[in-house]
């Protein structure tokens, strides 16, 4: 309990010097490149266009119901969150060997670098969702109460991947095993989440106890939320398991995230 | 032993070089401190201690401070004499606050600056100038005190040229420390702790390094921590010298007797 006070203690505390780092962060990636902070949004705009062809066009994963909203609205929707998640579970959560100067040459919280890492990253994805809901007006969907839960949505997604982050960079500076592993987790959660397909639609298939399982998946939880706020009309409440389920994976994320920095947070100094 | 002087005497007395403290207020404590580092053959073995008690990879465990226990008043300086493997650094790290003890406590009350590996943490995708803003704003220095005051001294001391906008990766070590020292020797610290760092640079440069830090420890209340093997600069800069051996302090003195003792003794 002491401890996840002291990290939030931390953070607050830290807050306009882990402001500026995120801001640094931004800069180092947009350096070098005539179109500097363009290209922070050019590739996974393609990416999105990409998956838009090859889904909509010629797959048709299937996705909800095309009368009420376009297909590729629910595609967008579920890969925007993603990105941010991606970014998350692949790179952040080996945060620390990122900053190495910040671990052990200067002063500072270890979990304000997860809080730096996971905030520079949620302000690219920020920008994208004000183009996924530039491109939500373009198309002539309606401006509705739904629209109003994403802030709400993408805050808790920055809280609950910060604390991922602090856990698993924790992990990752004890041994590489670990960000190697959560690497390949990042690749896994794409395509198993229901991220380019709906995952209600395995039911039908038989595959009704991989449904359930997803339950648990705060990655498929996110990608729900956010279209129910664009697509399918719904609070990210109005399906008490889904919610209960994130709320579980949520508790068990912080309370194991404090107890692995309670224990390590001193040491990872020495062996990183 | 301050309060009987007044002000200009004070002032006075810190002109003339070294000085004693100037209160009783303690900048640097270390309480019964023990820092152990557990060795392992490599990052596996390192890896499955977590798991289990008994592990072959373990090849054994450093005591780089051993129950040191010293106080260091404020405006005092203080010097650090021992051997290689000593356990001086591994002292200072844990008063800059990038490393934390075993066992103990450490207790260090104002702003520490420190001149410790001077060429490491900076980002080299950055600029000089980029660097010395984030750095200075970690340490929680203000963006007025940066811009008015730090900025234009840091810049002018580190001779850097245009190259102070360019991408610190294009930078030579030398330039490197430079730009580290001229930071670390600006920002107006509490306590200063020195790690031999005054090999910086040509002969100009280390002769302006002295200087400056000359000019520091001549302020009223800033505390030294020096760390060295050369007991020359150790008698310039320091009243007082702790003798460390092994993690432990075995002599603490004058600095004249605590050279003495250590060109004896070790």
């Amino acid at each position: 309990m002491g401890t996840l006070g002291s990290i939030l203690k931390d953070n607050w505390e830290w807050r306009g010097q882990i402001f500026n780092l995120a801001i640094f962060d931004l800069k180092k990636k947009a350096r070098g490149a005539v179109l500097g902070w363009a290209w922070l949004l050019i590739k996974p705009t393609i990416y999105m266009a990409v998956f838009c062809f090859a889904l909509a066009i010629g797959l048709r994963g299937g996705g909800g119901d095309p009368t009420s909203y376009p297909y590729f609205m629910w595609l967008i929707s579920g890969l925007t969150p993603w990105f941010f998640m991606e970014e998350m579970i692949g790179s952040g959560s080996d945060a620390l060997h990122k900053y190495p100067y910040l671990v052990n040459k200067m002063k500072f919280p270890l979990s304000g670098i997860s809080t730096l890492y996971a905030l520079s990253n949620f302000i690219i994805n920020l920008a994208l969702m004000v183009i996924l809901l530039i491109v939500y007006v373009a198309v002539g969907m309606p401006i509705d109460i739904y629209l109003l839960q994403i802030p709400i949505i993408m805050l808790l997604m920055f809280v609950f991947f910060d604390f991922f982050s602090i856990l698993c960079s924790q992990l990752s500076a004890i041994s590489r095993d670990f960000s190697n592993m959560m690497k390949i987790l990042a690749m896994l959660l794409f395509w198993v989440s229901g991220i380019i397909f709906d995952t209600s639609n395995l039911v039908e298939m038989g595959f009704g106890w991989f449904d359930t399982a997803m339950l648990f998946n705060p990655v498929t939880f996110f990608c729900a939320a956010i279209r129910g706020a664009t697509c399918t009309k719904t609070f990210f409440w109005d399906d008490p398991a889904l919610l209960g389920c994130f709320a579980i994976v949520f508790v068990l994320t912080v309370v194991m995230a404090t107890i692995v920095y309670k224990r390590f947070n001193e040491e990872v100094a020495d062996v990183l | 032993m301050s309060s009987s002087f007044t002000a200009e005497e004070q002032q006075l007395l810190s002109e003339l070089g070294k000085h004693d403290a100037t209160s009783d207020e303690l900048a640097v404590r270390f309480d019964h401190v023990t820092k152990i580092y557990r060795l392992y053959k490599n990052d596996r073995g390192r890896f499955f201690s977590l798991i289990k008690r008994n592990n072959k990879a373990f090849v054994g465990e450093v005591r780089a401070s051993d129950d040191l226990s010293f106080e260091v008043r404020k405006g005092e300086a203080v010097a650090l004499i021992g051997r290689n493997g000593a356990g001086k650094s591994t002292a200072l790290k844990m008063v800059t606050g990038v490393c934390h003890p075993t066992s103990g406590t450490v207790e260090v009350n104002g702003r520490v600056s420190a001149l410790l590996e001077l060429t490491a943490g900076f980002d080299g995708q950055l600029t000089g100038r980029e660097n010395l803003e984030l750095r200075s704003q970690i340490i929680g220095m203000s963006r007025e005190e940066f811009k008015n005051v730090v900025e234009p001294a840091v810049i002018e001391f580190a001779e850097l040229g245009l190259y102070i906008d360019q991408p610190m990766k294009t930078y030579s070590s030398g330039m490197k420390a430079r730009l580290g020292f001229a930071l670390a020797a600006s920002i107006d610290p509490d306590i200063l702790v020195v790690d031999e760092a005054l090999s910086v640079g040509d002969r100009n440069f280390q002769r302006k390094c002295i200087d400056r830090m000359r000019e520091i420890m001549s302020q009223e209340g800033v505390t030294v921590l020096f760390v060295t093997h050369d007991s020359n600069s150790a008698r310039e800069f320091c009243t007082r010298g702790i003798v460390l051996e092994q993690g432990r302090s075995i002599y603490e003195g004058g600095i004249d007797e605590a050279i003495a003792y250590y060109e004896e003794h070790c």
